[in-house]
């Protein structure tokens, strides 16, 4: 091997496990166009990575033993653990997400199960992008009637809502209408920045009375979504936009949905 | 701040934890063990986690330190019992590949390759390769600066590669 390569070891695991940054990504592979020796190291990392995941992906598609499904769920009253009436649900949900684990295509499957729960990311996902592409209804009251639309979504959703103002990070609201959802109607609102880039915000309150706060994100068809669920509502923000981008303006809205809990200082 | 964890999430990360806590352990049925002390901890120590970031990375972490912990026992009480004490190599490797797979040479020798890995870099080279985790939350998940975490990937693939070219030529199947 020469002593004067070109591109470092770290760099060629880096660029095969596609952890660069875009611009360096873009300047190693430039570089392994004139290197076909270090392009072929390449390609062998990648081949080694698909084929370690042909054999372990395998793994992921396994019935799960009860007694762990049991042991994810949140110790509730106390210390009993055993068999609650969240267990048929829990099971559903487990075979669901071992669906999405190994990457089947659950849409039309789940569809075929009348009464199958859809998952409030996916919802927020798929309602996002039913709407936020339709040019010319993306909305049904606009936001030059933002008072007469929070009114109207409040009204049919039981409980006081709010249309979080994200012109401090350049997103207009576009307006707002109401969506289906398993078992109560949520509420969907529209924002646009200059690029005419769209997010969404879902919110619906929350039938099972989660106590869920933390903020999770997932990717369902493209779309990314960061959702999250407070003591009474769950909400969910999508948007075709960069993970860290979606994030930022989550917390935004996060921070104005929840000004009135103390704000997140764990580090 | 959360004092609770996402459940729906936990389910969800289950096959995933099951996977790893098999690599670690090299073994079916501890594997499940390691994932439900691992879930025990997580309930436990549920406040630090810190809503947002990689709930997957947290986990893994997680089931990291316990299989540390409860391997420097193992590591004692074997010590006690035989001379042959550890080497740093997974001992007890016993991981079954399923039938459908039985035709691919290449899937079979993989996992006898990297079992012959040491843990850190086994660890390490599964949580790239093949969970595509951020080189940095890898290096949380061990506690090691990330510095740590491109070596032992780097040596851990340039085994793999020797072990690969090791063998018969007529073993090798290239597809």
């Amino acid at each position: 091997m020469s002593s004067a390569l070109p591109l470092s070891d770290d760099d060629l695991n880096a660029y095969a496990d596609n952890q660069l940054s875009p611009e360096r990504a873009r300047a190693v592979a430039a570089i392994l166009d004139q290197e076909p020796a270090l392009a072929a190291r390449v390609g062998e990392i990648r081949r080694t990575n698909a084929l370690l995941r042909d054999a372990f992906d395998p793994w992921l598609g396994e019935a799960l033993p009860r007694r762990l499904i049991v042991a994810a769920e949140a110790p509730r009253d106390g210390r009993r653990r055993g068999v609650t009436r969240m267990w048929p649900a829990l099971a559903v949900a487990a075979t669901l997400f071992i669906g999405v684990a190994t990457g089947w295509l659950l849409r039309g499957e789940m569809l075929q199960f009348e009464g199958t729960p859809i998952t409030f990311p996916r919802q927020a996902a798929l309602t996002h992008a039913l709407y936020a592409t339709d040019p010319n209804r993306p909305v049904e009251i606009w936001a030059n009637e933002e008072d007469r639309l929070v009114r109207w979504l409040s009204k049919r959703l039981s409980f006081p809502l709010r249309a979080p103002n994200l012109n401090g990070v350049g997103y207009a609201l576009v307006g707002g209408r109401l969506v289906a959802g398993n078992e109560k109607p949520g509420a969907l609102f529209m924002y646009e920045n200059a690029d005419k880039q769209r997010i969404s915000l879902l919110v619906r309150k929350d039938a099972e009375n989660s106590r869920e706060t933390a903020f999770r994100y997932a990717q369902e068809d493209g779309v990314g979504v960061f959702y999250w669920i407070d003591e009474s509502c769950g909400y969910a923000l999508s948007g075709n936009i960069d993970k860290q981008q979606l994030l930022s303006i989550a917390r935004v809205v996060y921070g104005q949905l929840a000004a009135s809990t103390p704000p997140a200082t764990q580090r | 701040m959360p004092d609770t964890l996402p459940d729906p999430d936990l389910i969800a990360a289950l096959p995933r934890l099951r996977r790893y806590a098999r690599v670690l352990t090299g073994d079916v049925n501890r594997a499940d063990d390691l994932v439900q002390d691992t879930l025990a901890r997580a309930w436990e120590k549920r406040r630090l986690w810190q809503a947002g970031s990689d709930l997957r990375a947290w986990l893994f972490t997680i089931m990291h330190n316990v299989h540390v912990n409860q391997y420097a026992v193992r590591r004692r009480e074997l010590a006690e019992t035989s001379i042959d004490a550890d080497d740093g190599v997974a001992h007890g490797w016993d991981l079954p590949v399923r039938a459908t797979q039985s035709d691919r040479v290449e899937l079979i020798e993989v996992l006898a390759h990297i079992s012959k890995l040491p843990t850190d870099q086994r660890e390490v080279l599964v949580l790239a390769a093949i969970e595509e985790l951020r080189y940095e939350d890898i290096a949380r998940v061990q506690g090691v600066p990330i510095g740590t975490v491109m070596s032992r990937l780097n040596r851990a693939r340039e085994k793999l590669r020797r072990m690969t070219s090791d063998l018969p030529s007529t073993l090798r199947i290239i597809k």
